[in-house]
């Protein structure tokens, strides 16, 4: 497993409950539709559905699909005080029609709006591009059980 | 992590060096052209009024002085300065294209007095040395100085063809070798006027008659009093050619650019004065008199070489290093009056007053082969009609220097009151605040001398006046014919797209190529992609130590597609490049400009970053995005090609706008 340097590890935020397959060839928007929905009882009490919905909508434009096919869409929320993320495993995957590229696995990743926690969700966007390689995402797309998906990348 | 092969590439299609020069090596480049007038001033000035000459020679390398500061004035305004861009932004094109076409004038005749100065050194030695050796062949050293002066010329104009720069290392060494010559003459003078004493020249105007000109006619101008003394004046006031050379070698010079200007002109001002000014005086206390206005009034030094106290081989031994020396930096003023020649038109072109005829560049060198084949026909004509006759050079050569100072300290007064808050690091002397405004006296009163003794000149020199206004008149119309076609093709087509002065890049395959060229300790990347938005970049600028930082600036261009190699820069990457060389030549820093295609620039950013070994990299803030998405973008790419088991270097990733910044630790 990879950890930055100030200790955040992927184990913090990926189990077997939070990591889905998705059958099919998805649409980006659909795709992220599908983690939305699965991130939403994890946030309950804390962001409202239509809050979270048109947040991660909006914010969605701005993200980009990174070159290694992998994807994080992310956004901020004050109401939050730690990280929460939900892997999508796409075995037959999408083409990104903005930059052509296909994607196999995205992880929809919220963090806390607060100036002092900024630095760590950089560091959380830095070490999921970091362990997102092709190789790995391969992997999992060769993967049928969220369990296994899930030991693969915290290494456990 | 992300193989590179399997992606689409970052190209690095162009880099561009901008390396700057020591305050050292920018006066060695001024100074091959100023301080070649030591060879020829004296000699023309005998020959105009008589033995008096010392004392103006003298009086005019004091002057230099005062003109080295009214050009740092002008320098500290306009990083790419010179007579042309001052005289513009002070009254005009119309009057500044008047103005450049006399600097044209001088840079051209720069060339002839040079070459065949040289030429009468080298044939007075060779006569002399035939002489002694007991040959006596019947030669006219001026004939020799022409059939050498054109050769020169040729050599010159070849080289420049072939895009060979000037460089500040041999004008360095040359330089140093004409002091160390400059330093024997000085001692050894010294010595002989203590063995056989001095009489001091009298000061005392005996004008020629074709010294006099058309004033002959004019029953009120006599050539006495204040009156001879201007007159006198402008017969000496060639020796001040060469100070456009600061002007143009300012965007070269490195940090702190002013500071470094300033001491650049001190030791112009310094070599001058001993050299041109205390060598001149010292030979007319060595040289018996009717020599200096005989047979060394075209090799002057010579002549004092030769009369110095001591051994006769002696003597000549050193003759033959003055005639070197002499060669050298004439012959660098050669070159220089073709770069010079040639940088102006450019600088001109650029704003659409030449045609692009005139700009065409040549199929092999990409040089600008019709503007340097132009200077160099105007040079080989004007050595030819002149017959090697430096006095009939030193006439016309006048003009072109005297006008274009003219030019430039008028337009630093009319700026003085027409851009009062424009930024001035230096201010020339003598200036009284009037409410917004600082009256700058000083400068009103070198005008002042400097129109009165242009205007004397135009009478006492006709043939100065006749081929300067003939020659300004000529460049003029050549100037307003090709603004005017120019336009009309504006008008016709879209803008031009080759106005921009001209990039020198070269295209890599790959990143990893360029990065041995960097050296320095500490490395920054600043990427950039607005030329109007380069406020970090500035602060980078501002505040980096060149000794010891490479300043990467990075142009990431987006393209799309997974792999292609036939991608060129636009205009409007051009532009970004222009920007940036503008920024580093304000600043005085050395930059190394990338330019790299990519389908996300933060890829890009990231690549080059850890390519380079970057300690930093400082962004500019997008209008689009926001500075924290920037960073997240930025910490994406980074962590995507981060290799896993890499020893993590710290990098301080900052997002700089308008008194704010965004920091964050990339690892």
């Amino acid at each position: 497993m990879i950890k930055q340097s100030d200790g955040i590890g992927l184990s913090a935020i990926i189990s077997p409950e939070n990591v889905v397959f998705i059958p099919g060839a998805p649409s980006k928007e659909e795709a992220v539709r599908q983690l939305t929905e699965k991130m939403l009882p994890r946030v309950d009490g804390l962001i409202g559905r239509k809050a979270l919905f048109d947040r991660v909508a909006e914010v969605e434009k701005l993200n980009q699909v990174l070159e290694s096919g992998f994807y994080i869409p992310h956004a901020k929320f004050p109401e939050l005080d730690g990280f929460h993320a939900v892997l999508g495993i796409i075995p037959e995957g999408f083409t990104d029609q903005a930059t052509g590229l296909k994607v196999r696995a995205l992880i929809l990743l919220l963090s806390p709006h607060k100036p002092a926690f900024f630095q760590r969700h950089l560091n959380m966007l830095s070490l999921l591009s970091q362990t997102f390689q092709p190789e790995l995402i391969d992997k999992l797309a060769a993967l049928q059980d969220p369990a296994a998906a899930a030991a693969l990348i915290t290494g456990k | 992590m992300v193989p590179a092969s399997k992606f689409k590439q970052v190209f690095v299609l162009s880099t561009a060096m901008l390396s700057f020069i020591s305050f050292w090596k920018a006066a060695a480049i001024v100074l091959c052209d100023f301080g070649s007038s030591a060879y020829y001033s004296g000699g023309i000035a005998m020959k105009a009024y008589g033995p008096a000459f010392p004392w103006f020679v003298l009086g005019v390398m004091l002057f230099a002085g005062v003109m080295l500061a009214v050009y740092v004035e002008s320098c500290s305004m306009f990083v790419r300065g010179g007579v042309y861009v001052v005289v513009r932004h002070a009254m005009g094109k119309f009057l500044a294209k008047i103005a450049v076409s006399a600097l044209v004038f001088d840079y051209v005749l720069t060339g002839p007095i040079s070459a065949v100065t040289a030429g009468l050194y080298i044939s007075y030695l060779a006569k002399s040395l035939l002489e002694m050796a007991g040959m006596h062949f019947p030669f006219s050293p001026n004939m020799l100085a022409v059939v050498f002066g054109v050769a020169v010329i040729a050599y010159f104009w070849k080289e420049n063809i072939k895009g060979v720069k000037e460089s500040g290392d041999t004008n360095v060494r040359i330089v140093l070798f004409v002091a160390a010559i400059a330093a024997v003459l000085l001692v050894w003078s010294f010595i002989t006027i203590y063995v056989r004493g001095f009489t001091l020249p009298p000061f005392k105007l005996e004008f020629s008659p074709e010294a006099l000109g058309w004033s002959k006619h004019i029953s009120w101008l006599q050539p006495i009093g204040m009156i001879g003394i201007f007159m006198a004046f402008g017969h000496s006031i060639l020796a001040l050619s060469g100070l456009e050379s600061m002007a143009q070698v300012y965007r070269e010079i490195e940090d702190p650019k002013v500071p470094n200007l300033k001491r650049t002109a001190i030791i112009v001002f310094i070599f001058s004065v001993l050299f041109t000014g205390v060598l001149t005086f010292l030979s007319s206390l060595i040289i018996p008199a009717e020599l200096v206005a005989g047979e060394y009034s075209e090799n002057l030094l010579s002549g004092l070489a030769l009369h110095l106290h001591g051994p006769y081989l002696a003597r000549l031994a050193l003759q033959i290093l003055v005639v070197i020396s002499g060669g050298l930096i004439l012959m660098g003023a050669v070159n220089t009056s073709f770069v010079g020649a040639n940088g102006i038109l450019n600088r001109v072109a650029e704003d659409g007053i030449l045609h692009d005829w005139f700009r065409k560049l040549h199929p092999k060198y990409g040089t600008t082969s019709r503007i340097i084949t132009m200077v160099a026909a105007l040079q080989i004509v004007i050595i030819i009609l002149s017959r090697g006759n430096i006095f009939l050079l030193g006439q016309a050569y006048a003009f072109g220097v005297l006008w274009s100072l003219v030019f430039d300290t008028l337009s630093l007064v009319v700026l003085r009151f027409k851009e009062t808050e424009m930024e001035r690091e230096f201010m020339f002397p003598l200036n009284i605040s009037v409410k917004r405004y600082q009256v700058p006296v000083g400068l009103i009163s070198v005008l002042v001398v400097l129109l009165i003794t242009g205007v004397l000149n135009l009478i006492t020199k006709p043939i100065a006046t006749v081929a300067g206004l003939v020659f300004t008149a000529v460049f003029f119309t050549i100037f307003q014919v090709s603004e005017k076609m120019n336009e009309k093709k504006a008008q016709l087509y879209k803008p031009d797209e080759d106005k921009d002065e001209e990039l020198n890049l070269r295209r890599e395959a790959d990143i990893h190529t360029v990065v041995p060229e960097l050296t320095k300790a500490r490395r920054v990347l600043v990427p950039v992609r607005n030329p109007n938005n380069l406020h970090h970049l500035a602060e980078v600028l501002e505040t980096a130590d060149d000794e010891t930082t490479d300043i990467i600036v990075l142009s990431a261009k987006i393209a799309k597609g997974i792999q292609s190699g036939g991608e060129t820069m636009s205009d409007e990457d051009k532009e970004v490049f222009s920007a940036v060389v503008l920024l580093a030549e304000k600043y005085g820093k050395t930059v190394k400009p990338i330019f790299v295609f990519s389908n996300d620039p933060f890829y890009s950013m990231a690549q080059v970053a850890q390519a380079a070994g970057v300690d930093e990299i400082v962004m500019g803030v997008s209008g689009s995005t926001g500075a924290e998405v920037q960073m997240e973008r930025l910490a994406m790419a980074w962590g995507m090609l981060k290799k896993p088991d890499e020893a993590a270097k710290p990098v301080l990733a900052r997002v700089v706008w308008e008194g704010r910044q965004m920091t964050y630790q990339l690892s």
